[in-house]
């Protein structure tokens, strides 16, 4: 939209701060406030920035919505694993080990239905906001 | 032999899957997916889970019928690269099914005389389970649908011609899909199976008949069978759905063996209904009257469709389901009068227009219906024994003839009689098969068809069903011997209009067929022969009452008139002499039959209940879609209104049980409270909408502040990040509305406005304070609960992200799905505004 030098020095600073913030809120949601769905609004939050800053034509090259599709896809296969394995459909396995530094490890093959769901949130909210920005244009 | 090798391969698979299976027993959880194989539980009366020791009879079961399906989609896929030949995949396929099936067939009559029984749990919770059994009657279609399958196969070589590569592989996957699926209806013994295999036909035989579909008949024609057969088989699945409440299983072999079922079946008040949607989807499969009118317009399809699917095998599976159903319903007393009824109507009707109409698939359309009707007549008079004769007698005859018309039409690209006349001399092999099948359906010595014939009338004669009405068994008879009169002027009327007579301006320069095109015929009608003739020995006579769906069959067989058959006898000659004199008075029958064409055709009434359902649907739309977001609002708000008041009455809620008194509210809270009214008010009287959305942001981040009060940081954190982002979307939206017009209400809509939002204000505020209350607090530790089970049973300490992605997966996977469509939406809706602005 407009071509202000200070929003774009802001975005250039704040967007990998956001990014990276967003991974860290994406993993500790299976013990702490988080998750796929807040960490995927908070980097298209970050992808509504770098729109405002740097403009819509070269993030509308880009088919957003196909990162929810691959989302989505990768949220039914986490799915559907356990069916291939003979349990029922989404009955997830959690792994738990001991390592020496970092003490007992959680990990839950949620994680990656989560992804999926982050990836979701992001695509969908990406393909809105670029198209509802092109409409003026 | 390619047995042995399927039943390796399903070795192979058994293998896959036994750890899991091993999992699943031992550990006693409820399986998903679990493989449960056995010999007949029925028959043997145990079931061995886990022993793995039975013979490999019944694992060629799913191989028959699941391979077809696996070899289709592989046509689908190297169709693109090897075009014409994938034909040699259809034939492969269907040999193969053929192979197991006789395999089958002659291991279950030389050993035990056990029904192979194949199960494997599919939806074990619903009851549903993937059962094949392979009785004699299920054999017999089977053999049909595969033998036929392999010279449509071979038909196909020569007769499709040279089209883009993709289009011959797409048609011959759905050749071979629809074989599969056939294959299931014979071999399926649960009702579901049957009901999921019955639709894959409908729909894989839209695709066949829609094969031209740049002729806008191929497209409708199509479009007809497809509406017809799938409302019908959705009827059928809701008397599947009404038979097994009433007796709680869905297995056919349990249904049709219990007695003691049956009873329970029949006492039911579901029985009548059941009965009927189930008629209603057979009589739809099998083209019968009302229903009738789909065939005669499939008749678009390319030839060697409607020789196998129009003719030999779709068709009858409504005559084949009503065959299955016999033990199952017999005992209600509407079954025969409904069946003779629509069998008798059918049967007339059919032969009745089959004889004046000019194209000839038509022609051959309307005796298949005819012939249809008989066999459900057959059914009608619980005469089931003589069921597989007169369905391979149809099989074999029918589908030669449409197999020589399809030469015909091929050497002179038309179909119509009245421009056809003297190919006797071009093609003569064609004409000595249509020769022989044409005298077939005629009902003349030594063919089967005179047999099926005979054996007819002498049931006709001494039925039990019949014997107490004798004026109406007359009326059958006399129908009978009319419509079969009529069938045989047909048959003449096809040798004769084709191959007789002098030679017509269409036949001048046709080609020879080439040997695909002639040698499928050539077999089939050598077989009707050789049945024909075969049937002066007792092997043939044992053979159709041990393929029937009666299993005490003693239907009596001969091709030599004894004494007791002097009755059929003399009625054959009746039918003989009226079809002779039909056919020499056949202008004078055809002036008869054009004075009574003032009856609408059913085809016209189904297009006109289709413009009703439009127009119902346009109207109904233009009134509820009126493009009013005021409208769509008040209707969804009121809906939820309506909703809570009920539920809230129904639970007996009263504020009694609320624990919370505002004394608890921390002054803070209070505060928030009454700076969220203040904003809300700015958002209903802003005068701009940058007004009014600014306004609408700051009640957002007010109530996250409230989730600050409360200490709930899980929400606080979505809230805040949600009215970030919406707050941008609402930017953006803003940058494109038109400017802000307060539209001028009547005071009377503004009260009934304000009405519903405080209806539905109230509402929520009563609907959140009860979620708080003691019922709810006090029964289940629900929070708690949640708690302990997501750090032990999920390995997290977040409750409400262990409920999103474990506890509530599935729930969050149909959101998360919304989410794509609606961005795909979006995206699509538009990108196309756009494209047709510029």
């Amino acid at each position: 939209m407009n071509n202000s030098p200070i929003l774009r020095t802001v975005v250039r600073v704040v967007v990998p701060i956001t990014i990276i913030v967003s991974l860290r809120i994406f993993f500790q949601g299976h013990s702490q406030p988080g998750g796929g769905f807040v960490a995927g609004v908070l980097v298209a939050a970050a992808g509504a920035m770098y729109l405002l800053g740097f403009g819509i034509e070269r993030a509308a090259r880009w088919a957003w919505w196909k990162i929810s599709v691959v989302g989505l896809l990768v949220s039914v296969f986490t799915g559907t694993v356990p069916l291939l394995l003979g349990r029922s459909f989404m009955d997830h396995a959690v792994w738990q080990r001991h390592v020496p530094v970092m003490g007992d490890i959680h990990f839950s093959s949620a994680t990656f239905f989560d992804v999926g769901v982050y990836l979701i949130v992001f695509g969908t909210l990406m393909t809105i906001f670029v198209e509802l920005g092109q409409e003026g244009h | 032999m390619v047995d042995a090798l399927l039943v390796h391969l399903f070795g192979l698979v058994q293998e896959a899957f036994r750890d899991c299976l091993l999992q699943v027993v031992v550990s006693h959880k409820p399986a998903g997916w679990g493989v449960i194989l056995r010999t007949s539980c029925l028959d043997r009366g145990q079931s061995t889970i886990g022993g793995w020791s039975m013979s490999h009879l019944e694992h060629v079961l799913p191989a028959i019928v699941f391979l077809p399906f696996v070899v289709a989609i592989f046509t689908l896929l190297v169709g693109r690269l090897i075009g014409r030949q994938a034909g040699w995949l259809m034939v492969l396929s269907s040999v193969t099914a053929f192979a197991g099936s006789l395999w089958l067939f002659i291991h279950q009559q030389v050993q035990d005389r056990v029904a192979p029984v194949f199960t494997f749990a599919w939806l074990p919770d619903l009851n549903i389970h993937l059962n094949l059994r392979a009785d004699p009657f299920g054999l017999f279609f089977a053999m049909l649908i595969a033998g036929i399958g392999v010279l449509v196969g071979i038909y196909s070589l020569g007769y499709i011609p040279r089209l883009a590569t993709g289009r011959i592989g797409r048609y011959y996957a759905a050749l071979i899909g629809f074989m599969g699926s056939m294959l299931g209806i014979a071999l399926a013994d649960d009702l579901f199976l049957l009901f999921v295999f019955w639709e894959v036909t409908s729909i894989t035989s839209f695709l066949l008949i829609g094969f031209w579909y740049e002729q806008g008949k191929a497209r409708k024609g199509a479009l007809t069978a497809l509406q017809i057969t799938a409302l019908g088989g959705l009827a059928m699945m809701a008397g599947f759905v009404l038979v097994g409440e009433a007796t709680g299983t869905y297995q056919i072999s349990i249904l049709a063996s219990q007695e003691a079922l049956q009873q329970q079946l029949a006492a039911s008040p579901l029985f009548t209904p059941a009965l009927l949607l189930v008629f209603v989807g057979a009589f739809t499969k099998s083209a019968q009257v009302p229903f009738h009118f789909w065939l005669p317009n499939a008749m678009v399809a390319p030839t060697p469709v409607s020789t196998y699917l129009h003719a030999a095998t779709m068709v009858k599976a409504g005559v084949f389901l009503v065959g299955r159903m016999l033990p199952i319903f017999n005992q209600s007393a509407y079954w025969s009068p409904i069946l003779i009824t629509v069998g008798l109507f059918t049967f007339f009707l059919g032969a009745y227009q089959a004889f004046r109409e000019n194209d000839l698939k038509g022609m051959l359309a309307r005796t298949t219906i005819s012939s249809l009707g008989l066999v459900m007549m057959i059914y009608g008079l619980n005469a089931a024994s003589q069921d597989a004769l007169q369905i391979f007698n149809h099989a074999a005859y029918k589908g030669t003839l449409f197999l020589v018309v399809g030469i015909v039409e091929h050497a002179t690209h038309t179909r119509d009689i009245r421009k056809l006349g003297g190919l006797r001399k071009k093609m003569p092999i064609v004409f000595v098969l249509c020769l022989l099948a044409g005298l077939s359906m005629a009902g003349l010595p030594p063919f089967f068809g005179f047999i099926a014939k005979e054996t007819l009338y002498a049931e006709l004669l001494h039925n039990d069903v019949l014997h107490n009405w004798p004026y109406l068994q007359w009326f059958v008879i006399g129908t009978c011997v009319l419509a079969n009169a009529f069938i045989f002027a047909v048959s003449f009327r096809l040798i004769c209009g084709v191959f007789l007579g002098p030679l017509s301006d269409k036949a001048r320069d046709v080609h020879t067929p080439c040997a695909f095109l002639w040698i499928p015929p050539a077999v089939l009608a050598v077989v009707m022969v050789a049945v024909g003739i075969s049937s002066a020995w007792p092997l043939t006579q044992n053979l159709v009452n041990m393929l029937s769906s009666d299993v005490h069959a003693e239907a009596r067989v001969s091709l030599f008139p004894s004494a007791d058959h002097l009755g059929p006898l003399i009625l054959s000659c009746c039918t003989i002499g009226i079809g002779i004199l039909i056919f020499k008075a056949r202008e004078v029958v055809g002036q008869i039959q054009r004075q009574f064409d003032f009856f609408p055709e059913m085809q016209t009434v189904w297009d006109e209940v289709l413009n009703g359902v439009t127009w119902f649907a346009e109207c109904f739309t233009r009134y509820w879609q009126n493009g009013s977001m005021r409208w769509y609002f008040s209707g969804i708000l009121l809906f939820f209104v309506g909703l809570s008041i009920l539920a809230i009455s129904y639970f007996r809620l009263s504020f009694d049980l609320v624990p919370i008194s505002l004394s608890q509210m921390p002054w803070s809270g209070f505060g928030l409270c009454i700076l969220l009214v203040i904003t809300v008010v700015t958002v209903v009287v802003a005068r701009t909408r940058l007004g009014a959305a600014i306004a609408l942001t700051a009640t957002g981040f007010l109530v996250a502040l409230i989730f600050v009060v409360y200490r709930s940081p899980d929400i606080l954190l979505t809230q805040i990040l949600i009215e970030s982002v919406s707050t941008i979307f609402i930017l953006l939206i803003l940058f494109y509305m038109p400017s802000f017009k307060k539209d001028r209400l009547r005071p009377a809509q503004k009260m009934l406005n304000l009405g519903i939002s405080c209806a539905v204000g109230v509402t929520m505020f009563i609907f959140v304070l009860f979620a708080t209350s003691l019922p709810f607090r006090e029964t289940k530790n629900l929070a708690g609960e949640y708690l302990s089970r997501a750090f032990h049973g999920a390995g997290g300490q977040n409750a409400v992200n262990v409920i999103i992605v474990d506890f509530r997966a599935v729930d969050t996977m149909g959101e998360i799905t919304v989410l794509v469509v609606v961005g795909l939406c979006v995206f699509g809706l538009l990108r196309t505004r756009r494209r047709m602005r510029l």
